[in-house]
């Protein structure tokens, strides 16, 4: 018990509101603007005046496309009209905002905290490759034909072939339930676009173990959300959603070099920080939100927080248990996998919409035959495996 | 193959310059041992400033390895399919590398593997094939 001390915080910070922009493919909008869409509709959504918000803090900046500006927090502030205390963006994938925003709330440097992911990747043709995981040399992966984020994982994913038994036969599994749940999300850019196993199996590997279908969208568009203490989301519009667990670990070394890949990844460690906040176990969760850039996080995510041993998630994830109407929903809009790519806000800010009632045909309760949820485990992970937040929302 | 080439820098200039003379070059640790990779101005297990060069036999195993099916880049369509690797090297580091074969379904985590050199310009890259002991 490490993190006792952390109990202090426990349901004292809230998630008070969501923006969301059009989302897939926006053709003719540069990222800039899906930062500023994002971010006035979290605003009204949290029904609070662009004044009140004194923290921004931006996810990770990929290079601009084009001739289009850098969407620098300075540049976001300009637009959104606001003057921050505080402002901060990540230059890699450190997933620290959550707990970044937890701590100017609770120090008191700031009261609202916007936090802001948004993108033109897919109609700017982003192939996340030149923009790689790994800062300089990063001429000499290219040497070898190493491109990036999917070559990368899909090393760890191998590994963890040859350390347990896993591979498509799981991953299938994870793919198919999260397009289940895009199937009831009109947002969704997989809606309306049912997969099968075959489907699946039948697809061409992209860089083998992997095929297109266990890697994430590239998407164009937005999110955010606010961040403020319950006692002031009391005031505010919506159900309060809090923060009842947060934990974050770096294991930092690059993939080439690591041997925690195949687990235990910073997963563990993070989720227990969460856990002893919380001071709640698995048992407890109603959903999951698991960060999915790709089939095989999921599962090394889901099997470090403990949901079953190394080998089982094939079991695990089989006969729709984390599917519409399974016991243990997971990725409820469809996820990175299947409704769009957002970073960690497309978890986070799934499960808060969840947690206020919000998430309309996919709503978790009793017409999808899931319990209506109280707490949900939401994961924010970054580089390869190299960095892990774990956030427990709860509705109080 | 290589359109990319070294991009030595101020850290892994002394390994570039070795692979000329073919030989795979590494910081060794003079107080713990530890063999570094990255190369790196301290041992980052126990932050030693001390160290001395080795060289690797260039034999290790293969740690984990993928199959790239699709070019992200021009240059490499021509070599599909290639295998991407991740090689143990006896002396401890990890490193990147190809696994040059004709059959990449034969290949497994831990088999084992030696270098070879393939030469491009100015440099020798340091590349791998399976390798019966």
């Amino acid at each position: 018990m490490k993190y006792t001390h952390l109990k202090k915080l426990r349901d004292k910070y809230a998630i008070v509101g969501v923006g969301y922009t059009p989302q897939g493919k926006v053709p003719g909008r540069s990222a800039l603007s899906f930062y500023v869409e994002a971010g006035i509709n979290a605003i009204k959504d949290a029904g609070l005046k662009k004044e009140d918000i004194d923290g921004l803090i931006c996810y990770r900046q990929f290079p601009a496309i084009s001739n289009e500006p850098e969407a620098t927090p300075y540049l976001v502030a300009q637009l959104l009209g606001i003057e921050p205390t505080v402002l901060s963006q990540e230059s890699y994938c450190p997933r620290h905002h959550f707990v970044q925003a937890v701590s100017l709330l609770e120090a008191g440097f700031c009261n609202y905290v916007l936090i802001i992911y948004a993108d033109n990747a897919l109609s700017g043709r982003r192939m996340f490759i030149e923009e790689a995981t790994h800062p300089e040399p990063k001429n000499d992966n290219y040497m070898y034909g190493e491109f990036g984020f999917v070559g990368d994982y899909a090393l760890a994913a191998r590994r963890a072939m040859f350390e347990f038994e896993t591979g498509p036969n799981t991953w299938k599994e994870i793919a198919v339930s999260q397009r289940k749940w895009a199937n009831l999300n009109p947002n969704a850019t997989m809606y309306n676009k049912p997969l099968t196993y075959e489907d699946y199996l039948n697809s061409e590997y992209l860089i083998e173990p992997f095929r297109k279908l266990d890697a994430s969208l590239i998407s164009d568009g937005g999110r955010a959300c606010i961040v403020t203490s319950v006692e002031r989301a009391k005031d505010l519009k919506n159900p309060v959603v809090s923060i009842m667990g947060i934990g974050e670990a770096n294991p930092s070394i690059d993939i080439h070099q690591a041997t925690y890949i195949t687990g235990p990844t910073g997963a563990k460690k993070a989720s227990q920080m969460a856990f002893e906040m919380a001071d709640i176990t698995l048992n407890d969760i109603d959903a999951c939100e698991i960060y999915d850039c790709f089939t095989y996080t999921v599962e090394i995510t889901m099997q470090d927080y403990g949901f079953f041993k190394p080998g089982e998630g094939k079991d695990f994830f089989k006969d729709g248990f984390t599917a519409p109407g399974g016991k243990l929903p997971v990725n409820t809009s469809g996820g990175l996998l299947s409704e769009a790519y957002f970073m960690g806000l497309t978890p986070i800010t799934e499960a808060v919409m969840q947690l206020m009632g919000r998430a309309e045909k996919r709503q978790l309760g009793v017409a999808i035959g899931n319990k209506k949820p109280e707490i949900i485990l939401c994961s924010d992970n970054g580089g390869v495996l190299q960095t892990h937040a774990t956030i427990i929302l709860r509705r109080l | 193959m290589n359109t990319f080439l070294p991009t030595p820098t101020a850290d892994t200039k002394f390994f570039w310059e070795a692979t000329q003379n073919k030989e795979l070059k590494f910081q060794k640790c003079r107080n713990c041992g530890h063999v570094r990779w990255p190369a790196s101005i301290a041992c980052p297990e126990c932050h030693s400033f001390d160290f001395e060069y080795v060289i690797s036999k260039g034999i290790g195993k293969i740690y984990s390895f993928v199959v790239y099916n699709v070019a992200f880049h021009e240059a490499f369509k021509q070599n599909l399919p290639y295998v991407v690797a991740i090689i143990e090297l006896e002396e401890g580091p990890h490193i990147l590398s190809n696994v040059i074969t004709n059959n990449p379904a034969e290949l497994r985590c831990e088999m084992p593997v030696k270098i070879i050199w393939e030469s491009y310009e100015n440099y020798n890259i340091p590349k791998f094939k399976p390798f019966e002991n």
